[in-house]
């Protein structure tokens, strides 16, 4: 769907350790999810039941590191002379276009594990409830220069409500 | 804001201006640490605090009542009617001590609370609106409250409640001139003529449109409820049918099916409660135009005025419920940037410009609220391959880029033509799920200014189509945002 828009664009991807960090993230979900598993298998199936739990967790762990591989491909931004563009989703394909002039809020975050990595996540806020747009997991330089970016870009051409 | 602390003395040496007989400039403008310990407080109405707790007062009316109805016992009531009016008096005397507001420069404090003190600073600059409103309780002693909207979201609002009804107007008056927005003289007089007779159709601007009928506002609220209601009844007798044939009719099933639907009972009688409201709400309805502003003013029990900039305009709406398309009515209603409307957050996400209408007044209203707004739109379908995903509305949904407005039609039984101009679009999203991806299809979203549903969607366009129609999107909207001055809150 990305590639139908009308004019040619730079996506820039997020870095290279958002992999990383997100592959971490759903290891460690899925393997809260396999303990819990785990206590009733045990007593439905004796010791077996661990070993049931250990195998499903390799497998979902597997599909779940496949997937997350895939869609932390599919984020990416690109700026562009008026606006922001941000894509990401692997089922559900999202392209959200924000101009600098509606801009309100510019904010940084960075989660425990992010910040283990060296990560910074970007959120954009307009006036519209509800249309927060994040591109997650940026280098900190880089996302500080993004932001300074947004901040001049959207101090320029100040649009209204 | 402007200066801060530009010559701070004491405060108490500071002498007071007097509550702002006109426009302080800007230099007045005092920060509000230097504020208002000196400046006499004006009050707000005696029968303030009572008004307020009129739930505790009806409740101990209801028990009193209880005791004379069932146990014959005349001195308990007094007693407690007797204790009830001391208690409140007293605690109403000391309420009112610490209750009341200052206009001081450009702002506008309000002081409130016995024990827990509040003190709320409404910048009069950033003033969205000051809507007068009346309930029902306040109008029984021809009070009134002001409600104030600031820019931005929930929680900002301020409210002076009670005042009497000229003095409310007065001061409504006063605050919007100190904003920079002064009311018309002619407003004025209609403004101090509304406290005593609540139908004078002669005074003020001229209504923009003739006032609406009782009967015909009946008709249209019941044949928008009607579908519904229908709807409704026939699934639920259907519901009880079918338990009764399994089960049989008797106590114990019975009890258990309403325990069991009692949810979708509730949201029957909910949904008919708010039907028969709006009716109440639109009962009276008056629409004038005041300068940049519209000026509403309605309501059958509850008398509410509202003022909607017009320069405040996000986006106009055409309803159109199913069994009014044969008389052509329609219903306009606006979106604006104030989020914070009467009856809490997000609920009133839209203002009623006009509850029911012909089409020459649809077409009026509409060209108010946006200037050379049309009222007719030729949208185009999703293609007919996104039809089995919505077999019954695919004829009623459809997107148009028109030349000054991004017009989307949506809805079933109560289908919306919105029309948003491409200056008051905020952001731009495309989305795809999975069963669009397969057939090549995408939803577009525009978002405008304030509330969480104030989105414009056109569903199942072509997927090429609907990249195309963002960026089209955006193109139109920085153009037509080029041309206008900025315009911050």
């Amino acid at each position: 769907m990305w590639d139908l828009w009308p004019e040619d664009l730079e996506w820039q991807p997020m870095s290279r350790r958002l992999r990383t960090v997100w592959v971490l993230r759903s290891l460690l979900n899925v393997l809260i999810l396999a303990v819990v598993a785990a206590v009733p298998l045990t007593i439905w199936l004796g010791w077996d039941g661990l070993l049931w739990a250990l195998g499903g967790y390799v497998v979902l762990a597997g599909l779940r590191v496949l997937t997350v591989t895939r869609l932390v491909a599919t984020w990416g931004y690109a700026e562009r002379e008026e606006d922001l563009l941000v894509r990401h989703g692997l089922l559900t394909r999202r392209l959200s276009i924000v101009p600098y002039g509606r801009i309100q809020l510019i904010d940084l975050s960075a989660g425990p594990i992010e910040r283990m990595f060296g990560l910074t996540t970007v959120q954009v806020r307009t006036a519209a409830l509800g249309s927060t747009t994040e591109v997650p997991g940026l280098d900190p330089p880089v996302a500080s220069a993004l932001r300074d970016r947004l901040a001049v870009r959207a101090a320029e051409v100040r649009e209204g409500l | 804001m402007s200066d801060a602390h530009p010559h701070t003395g004491p405060t108490g040496e500071e002498p007071a201006p007097p509550p702002a007989p006109q426009p302080f400039g800007p230099e007045v403008s005092q920060p509000s640490a230097a504020l208002p310990t000196g400046v006499p407080r004006q009050r707000l109405h005696p029968l303030t605090p009572l008004l307020e707790s009129f739930r505790f007062f009806a409740a101990v009316l209801a028990a009193a009542g209880i005791q004379v109805f069932t146990s014959r016992n005349f001195v308990f009531p007094i007693i407690l009617a007797v204790v009830a009016a001391v208690a409140g008096g007293v605690a109403s005397l000391i309420a009112l001590q610490y209750r009341g507001f200052v206009i001081w420069g450009r702002e506008l404090h309000i002081f409130g609370g016995v024990f827990t003190r509040s003190h709320r600073t409404v910048p009069l600059d950033r003033l969205q609106s000051v809507d007068l409103a009346r309930p029902l309780r306040a109008r029984l002693f021809g009070l009134a409250q002001l409600n104030i909207e600031v820019a931005g979201g929930d929680g900002t609002d301020a409210r002076l409640a009670y005042l009497k009804v000229d003095r409310a107007l007065g001061l409504r008056a006063e605050l919007l001139a100190i904003a920079g927005r002064p009311v018309t003289p002619t407003a004025a007089p209609v403004a101090a003529a509304g406290s005593e007779a609540p139908v004078e159709e002669a005074a003020g601007p001229a209504p923009m449109v003739p006032p609406i009928p009782v009967r015909k506002l009946a008709l249209a609220s019941l044949l928008e409820a009607l579908p519904v209601q229908v709807t409704a009844l026939v699934l639920l007798g259907t519901a009880f049918a079918v338990t009764g044939a399994i089960f049989g009719f008797s106590t114990v099933a019975t009890t258990l099916w309403v325990g069991f639907f009692a949810p979708a009972l509730l949201g029957y009688l909910q949904s008919t409660v708010s039907a028969v409201n709006k009716f109440l709400r639109n009962c009276r309805f008056r629409l004038a135009r005041d300068g940049g502003s519209l000026l509403i003013e309605r309501g059958l029990t509850d008398t509410s005025h509202e003022t909607v900039p017009v320069d405040r305009v996000t986006a106009v709406c055409f309803d159109e419920p199913v069994l009014w398309r044969s008389r052509g009515w329609r219903r306009v209603e606006v979106w604006t940037a104030a989020v914070a409307q009467q009856g809490g957050a997000g609920l009133a996400r839209s203002t009623t410009m006009l509850p029911v209408g012909e089409p020459d007044q649809v077409a009026l209203v509409a060209a108010e609220a946006v200037p050379e707004l049309a009222s007719r739109f030729e949208v185009r379908l999703p293609p007919r391959r996104a039809r089995w995903r919505m077999p019954l509305r695919w004829k009623k949904t459809g997107a148009i880029l028109e030349e000054q407005v991004f017009v989307v039609r949506n809805g079933l039984l109560v289908n919306t033509y919105t029309a948003l101009p491409y200056a008051r679009i905020q952001s731009v999203r495309v989305v795809q799920g999975p069963l669009q991806r397969l057939q090549g299809l995408a939803s577009v979203y525009a978002m405008t200014a304030g509330g969480v549903g104030n989105v414009a969607t056109a569903r199942h366009r072509e997927a090429h189509e609907a990249v195309a129609m963002a960026a089209e999107l955006r193109r139109r909207a920085d153009a037509a945002a080029a041309l206008e001055t900025p315009r911050l809150a």
